[in-house]
């Protein structure tokens, strides 16, 4: 995920989170980050989560509720309207992805390959080493290549077993079983980037089959698919990667063969797809399975994960004449003539390019033409796929087994073995963190996805830190005066006011202690985390979950903040000062020591003071309070109080307070003291 | 360096370097090693060779790297391809001969990558024999180790290496009248061999006699067997284990000598069941040869106490097409890599290999001789999703066939498949049951190596490809089931039909078959019979 769509995770957060967790208060009473309905903004962020990574334009108009059974049915309605109106669907302005998911009357069938590069110290076919092949990486070209890799005359194929650990389990991750023999196949075609000629592939004794991945809501499919789709896996077979092309200036083209050989994994769906969104999605979600099990080096982004897509549209069956549509139900029409678009290598391009595709296979149909079965290329920020090579130009592959070599057996107890070693799988993980940590489904899914599944590692780190701070220095650790004043705990800030359970936003209103621990681990993790290298270098994040901020640094930090012995702002800027190095490791609460940055609230006597001040001479506002009180306005003046609540803050000592206290307090303070003499005043 | 011949349109890199001349025009080498000065320091980088026990001839498609001998010798295939190819590493077998004591003498000529059966399709050109008449009207040196096999007869090399694919060995040495041997499929180490078609290609050995084969195979005592080496760069060589699993039950594996029933000379072969397969006397059979057969078979009978079995192999007919489906399929798979881009000469007037453009097309049309041409037309249309059912699985099936038509009549069970059960009711009506359990069956079977005596060049020139195929028939069948074979010099009766000057060849080639992995037996056993076809034909 680049920098932008942090950015934009940032604005959703500040928009999205009011009333999580009471120490992002201060942070969410600024009013210009108030959002007028931020529950309903939230929930459409939540449906079409992942499409706002890629396009952070799409602005759709929120989806409330997803439709459940009546799709067809309003494909007719809008296929209705249409023909009542003549438009002609492709002649419309330019959609906006989200609404772009469906034409009216035709339905879109979409099968995906994905090939996916395996996490292994070795090349599927030779000793030599996967070594990073990417030149901007520094890495050497030409460095890893063995005889066999090189095609040399009287060299031999030597299978790798190791190969099989992250192969077996990308394929258990994609539920597919695993076959006990498998075989592989020579693909033969020619290419500079195959020095063999052929590609040793598993085309049909792949080691693995009938799979299943689950799409849901929070995955980002199209609404038009519900809360849950199904994609079935049809098979996942070993192969090897070609040699890097990279080219040059003046019909020169650089080979780098230390790409050749690399053991890949294909992973081949049926025609199951319906929606560009769901296409995406579908990518994206065997991205992250594949790095949750390891199984895979490095994502899309990388160059780790590419896509070819496999597009045909017919007539939307339940369109047809009431005759024909018996026909059709009693024996489904077949599926319209497909073009394959390959090698896509982003999330963008393939929902992009299929419905680029889409429509112009359709209007190529509409006007009556024919689709031609051929190989076509997407260029990124294109608006149509090209035309690569024809049936004319098909290769035949010429399929023959390896003569060099065997069958792959792979018995029960590794399968077995790699099964009950493999970890929780994403899911399983998103709902744990859903369901028991109480997080967003967003913010589960960010969690779990940044930084290839290190973020997540990290954020399991925090919060054990944080846990076991709590837990051991029970009420203590910082300056008594502050800490135990119990004027200011107990009267001043009503205890219902820092409990997330008055927040009308609150995922439940029975939220556990633990699940307030990580709703803050996880929004400091997540999004203050995520601010800190907006503007420069990289968190430095590492697989087992530690970064340049260490999590019990981190933790030691919200520890104060939970129990606010400290400011959030003080809490940022600590944060800063770890990330910058200024504030040596295991060294926050001596910083806070150092530089007198406990947070020393003011007693309920001084606030009352502040407010007073604040309140002189604003009798006009006051006099909104009245109003409601006398039932002449509708909604509490809250944007007046949170003005008079900001100008106690810059009338007091801002260090010294609380603007969730200062606000219950001048609500009280309005109600008892203020409005009465007000009356009197009047 | 090469001794004479060059390459259709392509000049060698190398300079001829002085050789000892060749006695005649027989263009056995392509490149003969530097005669050893004793004077020259040896090259520091070579570790102390070992003493030098026997010369060794390395047919040319097996790879020599700098290690092998002090001047560097290119690996070309016999192809235009790779002419100036010099390969950067040893194979297996090379390094394993020189470290018993093996001097390379040189590398030598054949069908281009193997491709044929009297080594006449190479670019450095045709083998010829070694006989009286060869300068006039030379004979077939059989192919395609065809240099090989008129190395050892020549006295040039005391062992040669060849490959065998479909009888790339035994047919050179049936025509030269020396021992060619090709081991069980996996036995020998094929890493540094430039495949034709792995699935079949086999190490094979050439020797004047199969003493020195069987003592480097079995061991002499002294050295290991390479029966017992494994090679890990070869995925499809046998592993230690499964040698191991193999050779129990064998005999004449380690130090365990293959049972004699009796001391006499020739005692090895008493009790010994030979089974002649009925299928092999076919109507092409050159009928001098047939006589020899039958007559080495009643001597072994008669005289030696061992027993002839007639034994039906029914899919023998149906061997030969299988092999050439199966074969040039995979050399059409592995001659992919040659496309003038990284080996062999780049044709300059097709720059482009863009869409359209026929870069690969164009060089590989040049670059290949005609018969690989047509092995490789031929196996890419077998291949093609149209023909594969017909031809490619069809012929897979036949295979298996013929390998069970083996497994049938062997005694021995093959150590790499399970025990089957068969139909008596497909066995030929002539073959006697032993008992209600079906036919008797047999140690070896006996039978000629090629249905023809060395045929004289200029006929093979203008035979039609299926002709030189035929050439095959006898020879085929155990290399589709991967079984040790060997082929001794047989004499034959003088041609009767000649007039006065026919200098017909006077030997053919006996070919011994037998079950997987009973390669030491099978040597030993063989050394006997050449001993008594000696003895009983003084003539020779």
């Amino acid at each position: 995920m680049g920098r932008a769509a942090m950015a934009e995770l940032r604005r959703y957060l500040l928009a999205g989170h009011l009333g999580h967790g009471e120490c992002l208060r201060c942070l969410h009473r600024r009013p210009r980050h108030e959002p007028p309905h931020p529950r309903q903004h939230h929930h459409q962020l939540q449906r079409r989560s992942l499409a706002v990574q890629a396009a952070v334009t799409a602005d759709p108009a929120p989806t409330p509720t997803p439709p459940v059974v009546p799709f067809r049915k309003r494909q007719k309605e809008q296929a209705k309207a249409l023909r009542a109106g003549g438009g002609d669907p492709n002649k419309q302005k330019k959609k906006n992805k989200a609404d772009n998911q469906t034409v009216p009357g035709w339905e879109l069938t979409v099968g995906i390959e994905i090939h996916a590069q395996l996490n292994t110290a070795r090349k599927l076919f030779s000793p030599a080493a996967a070594a990073p092949f990417d030149l901007n990486n520094g890495a050497a070209p030409n460095r890893h290549v063995s005889l066999f890799d090189a095609a040399v005359p009287g060299s031999q194929p030597l299978f790798q077993l190791a190969v099989l650990v992250p192969a077996v389990r990308a394929a258990l991750a994609l539920g597919c079983a695993i076959q006990p023999v498998s075989r592989f196949d020579r693909k033969h075609y020619f290419h500079w980037d195959q020095p063999s000629g052929y590609q040793i592939t598993q085309y049909y004794h792949p080691f693995a089959r009938d799979g299943s991945v689950t799409l849901h809501a929070r995955d980002g499919i199209a609404p038009e698919d519900g809360d849950r789709v199904d994609v079935a896996i049809r098979q996942v077979q070993m192969e090897q990667d070609t040699a890097k092309t990279t080219a040059q200036p003046a019909a020169t083209h650089w080979i780098d063969f230390n790409r050749v050989g690399l053991p890949l994994v294909e992973i081949i769906t049926h025609p199951d797809i319906h929606h560009p969104a769901t296409a995406a999605a579908f990518v994206r979600k065997v991205q992250m399975l594949l790095a949750s099990v390891n199984a895979c080096v490095s994502g899309m982004e990388a160059g780790g994960l590419r896509a070819d897509v496999n597009v045909s549209v017919r007539r939307d069956p339940a369109l047809l004449h009431p005759a024909a549509a018996a026909a059709a139900a009693a024996e489904p029409p077949p599926l319209g003539t497909r073009t394959e678009i390959k090698n896509l290598s982003s999330f963008r391009a393939v929902e992009d390019a299929i419905i680029a595709e889409r429509d112009r296979q359709i209007a190529l149909l509409e006007a009556g033409g024919v689709v031609e079965g051929e190989t076509r290329g997407w260029s990124l920020g294109s608006t149509e796929t090209r035309r690569l090579r024809g049936k004319e130009g098909e290769v035949d592959y010429r399929y023959m087994p390896d003569p060099d070599l065997g069958p792959v057996v792979i018995a029960d107890d590794l399968v077995a073995h790699l099964a009950s070693t493999m970890g929780l799988l994403p899911d399983a993980e998103l709902d744990d963190l859903i369901g028991q940590y109480g997080l967003s489904s967003k913010d589960a899914l960010s969690l779990a996805m940044l930084d290839d599944g290190a973020r997540i590692q990290y954020f399991y780190r925090v919060l054990d830190s944080l846990e076991e701070r709590l837990r051991s220095e029970p009420g203590g650790g910082g300056p008594d005066d502050v800490t135990t004043t119990p004027t200011t705990r107990t009267t001043t800030t009503a205890a219902t006011a820092t409990s997330p359970s008055s927040c009308s936003s609150s995922p439940s209103s029975s939220s556990s202690s633990s699940q307030r621990h990580a709703l803050l681990a996880a929004n400091w993790c997540l999004h203050e985390l995520g601010k800190l290298t907006e503007l420069s270098s990289d968190l430095g994040i590492t697989p087992d979950g530690e970064c340049r901020v260490p999590s019990s640094d981190l933790a030691a930090i919200l520890c104060h903040l939970h129990r606010r012995e400290i400011t959030a702002r003080v809490a940022k800027d600590l944060l800063w000062g770890v990330f910058r190095g200024a504030i040596p490791p295991g060294r926050v609460t001596q910083t806070v020591d150092a530089g007198n940055l406990w947070f020393r609230e003011l007693s309920e006597d001084e606030y009352a003071e502040v407010a007073d001040a604040a309140v002189a001479g604003e009798d006009k506002v006051l006099a909104e309070f009245l109003r409601f009180k006398q039932g002449k306005a509708k909604a509490y003046p809250q944007g007046k109080l949170m003005f008079l609540v900001g100008k106690m803050m810059r009338a007091g000592s801002e260090q010294r307070m609380d603007p969730a206290s200062a606000e219950t307090l001048l609500r009280a303070r309005i109600e008892h003291v203020y409005l009465p003499a007000l009356k009197t005043r009047t | 360096m090469p001794v004479r011949g060059r390459p259709r349109g392509l000049r060698l890199r190398h300079a001829s370097l002085p050789t000892l001349p060749q006695r005649r025009l027989l263009n056995q080498f392509i490149s003969k090693g530097a005669a050893l000065c004793p004077n020259e320091p040896a090259a520091p980088s070579l570790a102390p060779p070992a003493p030098v026990r026997f010369t060794l001839a390395i047919k040319d498609n097996i790879a020599t790297g700098p290690a092998s001998s002090q001047s560097p010798q290119p690996t070309t295939c016999a192809s235009p391809f790779l002419a100036n190819y010099h390969s950067p590493f040893e194979a297996t077998i090379v390094a394993q001969l020189r470290a018993r004591g093996a001097r390379i003498v040189g590398k030598t000529n054949l069908d281009e990558f193997g491709m044929g059966s009297h080594s006449t399709n190479s670019a450095f050109g045709a083998v010829a024999q070694d006989t009286l008449a060869s300068e006039l009207d030379p004979l077939s040196a059989g192919g395609s180790s065809g240099g090989s096999a008129v190395a050892v007869a020549a006295g040039e090399a005391d062992v040669a290496l060849g490959t065998d694919t479909g009888g790339s060995v035994r047919l050179p040495a049936a025509y030269c009248g020396v021992v060619g041997f090709k081991p069980s499929y996996g036995m020998l180490s094929r890493f540094g061999v430039v495949p034709y078609a792995n699935s079949l290609d086999t190490v094979g050995l050439l020797a004047k006699g199969v003493g020195r084969i069987r003592e480097l195979v079995g061991g002499d005592g002294k050295e290991t067997g390479l029966w017992a080496e494994h090679d890990s760069r070869d995925p499809t060589s046998l592993s230690d284990a499964a040698r191991r699993r193999c050779a129990k039950g064998r005999e004449g594996y380690g130090t365990a000598a293959p049972r004699r029933r009796s001391t006499e000379p020739g005692g090895l072969l008493k009790g010994l069941k030979f089974g002649l397969p009925l299928e092999y006397n076919i109507e092409e059979l050159e009928p001098r040869i047939r006589d020899a057969w039958a007559k080495a078979a009643t001597t072994l009978q008669d005289d030696f106490g061992a027993r002839i079995v007639p034994v039906s192999l029914p899919s023998t007919r149906h061997a030969l097409a299988a092999y050439y489906v199966i074969a040039p399929a995979e050399a059409s798979s592995n001659l992919a890599k040659y496309d003038g881009i990284r080996y062999g000469v780049r044709d300059t007037e097709s720059a482009s290999d863009a869409a359209g453009g026929v870069l690969y097309a164009a060089s590989r049309g040049k670059g290949f001789g005609d018969e690989v041409k047509r092995r490789i037309l031929l196996g890419s249309y077998t291949l093609s999703s149209e023909a594969m059912d017909n031809y490619f699985i069809k012929a897979q099936r036949v295979r298996r066939l013929v390998r069970r038509d083996f497994n049938r009549v062997f005694a021995l069970d093959n150590p790499l498949h399970e025990p089957e059960t068969f139909d008596l009711t497909e066995l030929d009506e002539s073959i006697a049951m032993e008992d209600k359990w079906g036919p008797e069956e047999v140690d070896f079977l006996l039978c000629p190596t090629a249905p023809t005596l060395a045929p004289r060049l200029e006929d093979v020139m203008s035979q039609t490809p299926v002709d030189a195929y035929m050439n095959d028939v006898f020879t085929v069948p155990a290399s589709l089931a991967g079984l040790p074979a060997i082929s001794i010099p047989m004499p034959v009766a003088p041609e009767t039909t000649g007039g006065a000057g026919a200098e017909g060849p006077a030997t053919a080639g006996l070919q011994l078959i037998g079950q997987y992995w009973d390669d030491a037996r099978l040597l030993a056993v063989a050394e006997t019979v050449a001993a008594t076809l000696n003895n009983t034909h003084p003539a020779r």
